[in-house]
């Protein structure tokens, strides 16, 4: 293969190597604020913990996005088997993205946000996100359209992209009351993550399974439309647990508690249903990789997002917990395995499609599988260890804050010994796409072939 | 087993259904909301204190009503734990309170801009959050927070509020400075007023901040820490 399948794949090359370079800032950011909870706070005077932490977050956030629109603009055109709709729009918008986020992230560092936990973009560049986000939607919208071929798979991702952009608008008003703030903020921040990203990793996984097992599609979107209607049965009033103890009334308990509970159930299908499309599979691709991330994201956010939430989800536990490390414990291996690992899984899949260069059997991305899991289990342990201390020592003897801080201060050396790991597994990964090289058609080497040079990404 | 179109209206039944659900109890509690937050004690002062809130940015050290960062303290409970007093001296300079322990920025606020914080912390605390933050139900017996009436039945109010945060009287109290017990054998009432309206110029290098204390409390808490006990 010297040829590129389609054009706009280099769009998604570029969304992915815009993901390599944010979450390697990300990691940065994460070393600092560890750091800071051992007692190093030397940047203090310059970037305080607050800044540290909006950074950590929003980069998260940032890169993720990037990482669903690149899997998109990788998958749309495949799955409708035609170019996008409009390649330069698709440049401009990650161009737009880029700016958006570099603005946002040096505004933190000059006290320019809005103190709002994972909502900090201050709020004129929201409303440059929301442009970006329908420029997005309007491309991958019209490819379907104009293709007509409407498979469950690229629907079911049109759909969670779709609802993923309404869904960041309520948190954009303005409350006075803090309660009301804090409940709207969550319509976005939970039905976000425990809702329509959901419908994304189920589209996106559902495609890399189609295509790394040679699983029957009737089947596997099947299993799609029952995991993603288990995740909005259990998600949806699941967002109840984060209005137990805000001001709101006293059934959220009972019912944020009993939804909450059952939301493992949708990640457990997601588990099972990898594990069991990867094993039913008649044709093994050759791409082992890219099945170990796909696998490994169904397994661990069942671990991290299933039972990492359940174990502090109900109302007498959370009582407790709220507000405490705990909820760093369930977070870090939530967004790993479930999101993370995903866009791992793609990247790793598509790679080899685009660059042509296969390097299958090769040590490298294995080693990055492994160490940056082991890794990041060993990050979520240590978070365990300072979050169920600080409970204890907190909130359940009375002990004071700082106190207890220092107490625990032990276990986030720990966390960076793991972070070390999980770090150099990062690495691995992010050489190992430097070393795949730029997609077939920007390489001088490949340029036989192609018959349009590529636009150039305003940079 | 389940066919495809079965499999497809599940998803759309439960999503719409539950999204319906979700809607209805969203409207029911918007109803509950004014009451169970006070809404009618949301004053000009409260909104300002939660604009300041936003725009630094506090949530990503704190947590309030238990959401946003695990660096600093839990502050739902903040005015009762602490009192308005040591509250506003403690934002005009954070790192002075807790000398060499982990730092909060100094935002340099107006009197004013404290005062609005204090509000909306006092709103806060009013709120009805269904038993949040618990009580610690393995505390040691006996291990109430100080208060200065069970120390001293005839300590001035800013002794409480304020002194005993970092220094102990009889055994109970802070651990930061040095114990209150003594202080007549130490000094003498001019040069203790003189102590305590501004510790830095007496000792360029003590820990102490300056507390910014009225004439009135300089007079009281003077006479009660060198009274015979």
């Amino acid at each position: 293969m010297h040829t590129l399948k389609f054009e706009s794949w280099k769009v998604a090359w570029a969304f992915f190597a815009t993901c390599m370079l944010l979450l390697a800032l990300q990691l940065v950011y994460g070393f600092f604020m560890a750091f800071a909870h051992v007692g190093l706070d030397v940047l203090h005077p310059w970037i305080p913990f607050n800044a540290l932490r909006a950074s950590h977050t929003n980069l998260l956030v940032v890169w993720l996005l990037a990482g669903f629109m690149g899997s998109a603009y990788y998958i749309i055109p495949d799955e409708s088997d035609r170019e996008l709709w409009s390649i330069p729009l698709a440049w401009l918008q990650l161009g737009s993205l880029v700016v958006v986020a570099v603005i946002a992230l040096v505004g933190f560092h000059f006290n320019w946000w809005e103190g709002r936990k994972f909502l900090e973009i201050p709020r004129p560049l929201d409303y440059l996100v929301v442009v970006n986000v329908l420029a997005f939607l309007l491309n991958i919208g019209m490819t379907v359209l104009k293709g007509r071929r409407y498979t469950t798979t690229a629907l079911t991702l049109l759909t969670g992209l779709t609802a993923a952009a309404l869904l960041y608008l309520p948190g954009m008003i303005y409350f006075t009351s803090q309660v009301l703030d804090s409940y709207f903020r969550w319509w976005v921040v939970h039905l976000w993550v425990e809702g329509v990203w959901e419908l994304i990793m189920g589209g996106i996984l559902s495609y890399l399974l189609i295509k790394l097992t040679g699983v029957d599609r009737e089947v596997v979107e099947k299993w799609l439309y029952l995991i993603v209607g288990l995740t909005f049965l259990s998600g949806i009033l699941g967002t109840g647990h984060h209005y137990y103890f805000i001001g709101a009334p006293e059934y959220w308990l009972a019912i944020g508690g009993i939804f909450s509970a059952s939301e493992p159930l949708a990640f457990l299908g997601m588990a099972l249903y990898v594990v069991t499309m990867a094993r039913r599979g008649g044709r093994r691709h050759d791409n082992r990789v890219a099945l170990f991330w796909s696998v490994g994201c169904g397994v661990l956010s069942f671990v991290g997002a299933g039972v990492l939430g359940f174990a502090h989800t109900l109302p007498s536990v959370n009582l407790y917990t709220h507000g405490t490390l705990v909820t760093a414990m369930h977070g870090h291996l939530a967004f790993w395995g479930a999101y993370a690992m995903l866009v791992f899984g793609m990247i790793s899949y598509a790679l080899p499609e685009m660059t042509g260069r296969k390097f299958f059997d090769s040590w490298v991305g294995e080693a990055a599988f492994w160490i940056a899991n082991t890794g990041m289990l060993s990050m979520t342990a240590a978070f365990a260890v300072a979050g169920v201390t600080q409970v204890y020592l907190e909130r359940r003897i009375g002990l004071d804050f700082l106190d207890v801080q220092d107490a625990v201060a032990v276990h986030f050396w720990a966390l960076i010994l793991a972070s070390c790991l999980f770090t150099l597994g990062i690495l691995l990964f992010i050489w190992d796409f430097a070393r795949h090289g730029s997609p077939l058609g920007m390489r001088a080497d490949s340029a036989t072939g192609v018959s349009a040079p590529a636009p150039q990404p305003a940079k | 087993m389940l066919s495809k179109s079965q499999a497809r209206l599940f998803y759309v039944t439960a999503t719409v259904g539950f999204s319906g659900v979700f809607l209805l109890l969203t409207a029911d509690t918007l109803r509950q909301v004014p009451q169970r937050s006070n809404a009618a004690q949301l004053t000009e002062a409260v909104v300002h204190g939660k604009d300041l809130w936003d725009e630094n940015n506090c949530m990503g050290c704190h947590t309030l009503l238990g959401e946003g960062a695990y660096y600093a303290p839990e502050l739902t409970k903040v005015v009762e734990r602490r009192g308005a007093q040591w509250i506003k001296i403690f934002l005009r300079d954070p790192e002075a309170m807790f000398p060499g322990r982990r730092r909060m920025v100094r935002y340099d606020l107006s009197d004013e801009e404290i005062d609005a914080l204090v509000a909306f912390f006092t709103w806060i605390g009013g709120i009805d959050t269904n038993g949040f933050p618990a009580e610690p139900d393995l505390a040691p017996a006996g291990a109430a927070p100080i208060t200065a009436s069970a120390v001293a039945p005839d300590a001035p109010e800013v002794f409480g509020a304020v002194c005993t945060a970092c220094h102990s009287l009889g055994g109970s109290g802070g651990a930061v400075g040095p114990a209150l017990d003594d202080v007549s054998e130490r000094y003498d009432a001019a040069s203790l007023r003189r102590w305590l309206a501004d510790p830095l110029k007496v000792k360029p290098d003590t820990t102490m901040p300056n507390l910014q204390l009225s004439d009135a409390d300089l007079d009281a808490l003077t006479a009660f820490l060198l009274a015979d006990r």
